[in-house]
């Protein structure tokens, strides 16, 4: 008994560990309403090394980028992203833990 | 007083031929327009279940099944002309499907992801993949022609191509612009009766048309078609799909007014018809017309299958 509930506390303070280990950023697009332009930030933004999620909250126009632990999106590289889409970058911002909302890639 | 009253009368006549012209080139002053379409079937939800959808993005028809694009669940869903769901598939293969095209007993799908053409029998078996020898860029939509050579909006790269179906490039029309024949983000292609085509302009918020040669005819949407949008009769507020119906005439998907609009096949105004959003979003997607005349369309907003018929 006892060493199941340490297999589980083990389990629990790693997933939390990795999850809190995760990068997010958040990143405001201007007119991002239509598939074909969120489809085409979200395509973008999956080339970059590391990116484990992309979320596209239509309806505030703004891109949530997770990226795996040692991995970061620089500024410069999101406005590349948003540049090769055809958008402009409004606002870019790393916040802490889980964004969640929009839809998941 | 007598000047004042000629100038006010020249001011007037002068607003009333700019309205004019400006109401002729959105292709809003016909005398031949008809009555709205009535929704008569809707089924659809939001979820990841058979007749769940996330994101439906294309629509295809035959006389029997309705063909839907279901683009954040990487899927092709079947059902029949009553909303039953009938089948699904394409999960181990797409990206992003977008508006597809049924020729042949084959359905083409372009992968807005894959940078792809998807060719799978209607029953969902795969056949293959048709690339491009110079390389495709988000595919949005496509057209086959009676000869089975395709017509593809390559949307991110600002083209349309005619491709032979192992992949040869016939020909291309490219150019970011507004002028005749320029683009800007092209979403899709329907094929006249005579062998012409349609191209939906997405951003320039037109229809282009071309004849079977591939000469520039004509474009509509908005004072001179020239990336001026709204929501007036004959505008765009963002072309997303374009289909042919009988008699030639000409459906587009007109996506942030939520709306289909109906065209003569010289593009004059017929009539329009959608559905409000109850969420987030715009409805007015992706349209097809089956062989009776039925426009069936995709609710992006509100994860929908709509079928729609005259008053």
């Amino acid at each position: 008994m006892f060493t199941k509930m340490s297999l589980l506390l083990a389990a629990l303070v790693f997933s939390v560990s990795a999850l809190a280990a995760e990068n997010h950023y958040r990143l405001g697009v201007n007119g991002l309403a239509c598939p074909f332009c969120a489809y085409g930030i979200e395509k973008r933004l999956n080339k970059i090394d590391g990116v484990t999620e992309v979320r596209v909250d239509i309806g505030d126009s703004v891109v949530q980028v997770t990226l795996k632990e040692g991995n970061t999106l620089t500024e410069e590289q999101a406005r590349r992203a948003v540049d090769e889409a055809g958008f402009t970058l409004r606002s870019y911002a790393e916040v802490d833990g889980e964004t969640g909302g929009g839809n998941a890639e | 007083m007598k000047k004042m009253g000629k100038r006010f009368a020249y001011s007037t006549l002068g607003l009333a031929i700019a309205l004019t012209l400006l109401g002729c080139a959105g292709g809003a002053i016909n005398w031949n327009q008809e009555p709205p379409y009535s929704r008569s079937l809707a089924w659809g939800e939001k979820g990841s279940g058979p007749g769940q959808f996330n994101d439906p993005t294309g629509i295809a028809v035959t006389a029997d099944e309705v063909y839907i694009a279901d683009a954040r669940n990487s899927r092709i869903q079947v059902f029949d002309k009553q909303g039953k769901f009938r089948r699904a598939f394409g999960g181990d293969i797409l990206g992003r499907p977008m508006n597809m095209d049924i020729a042949g007993n084959r359905l083409y799908v372009p992968d807005y992801f894959k940078d792809v053409i998807h060719v799978f029998t209607l029953a969902g078996e795969y056949c293959e993949a048709i690339k491009t020898d110079d390389g495709l860029t988000s595919p949005g939509g496509l057209a086959v022609r009676d000869d089975g050579t395709l017509l593809i909006a390559d949307t991110y790269g600002q083209r349309v191509v005619h491709l032979a179906p192992d992949g040869e490039v016939l020909r291309s029309w490219a150019g970011t612009g507004i002028g005749a024949g320029d683009f800007n983000y092209p979403t899709d292609i329907a094929i006249a009766p005579d062998g012409g085509f349609y191209v939906a302009d997405g951003y320039n918020d037109r229809i282009q048309q071309f004849d079977p040669d591939g000469e520039f005819v004509r474009k509509w949407g908005g004072p001179f078609a020239m990336n001026i949008y709204g929501p007036f009769k004959g505008w765009f507020t963002t072309v997303t799909s374009v289909a042919v119906g009988l008699e030639g005439s000409v459906y587009a998907a007109d996506f942030y007014n939520d709306r289909i609009q109906k065209f003569t096949a010289e593009g004059d105004y017929l009539t329009a018809f959608g559905s409000e959003p109850a969420n987030a979003g715009h409805t007015a997607m992706a349209v097809a017309v089956d062989n009776e005349g039925t426009v069936w369309s995709v609710n992006f907003a509100d994860n929908r299958v709509e079928k729609w018929q005259p008053d």
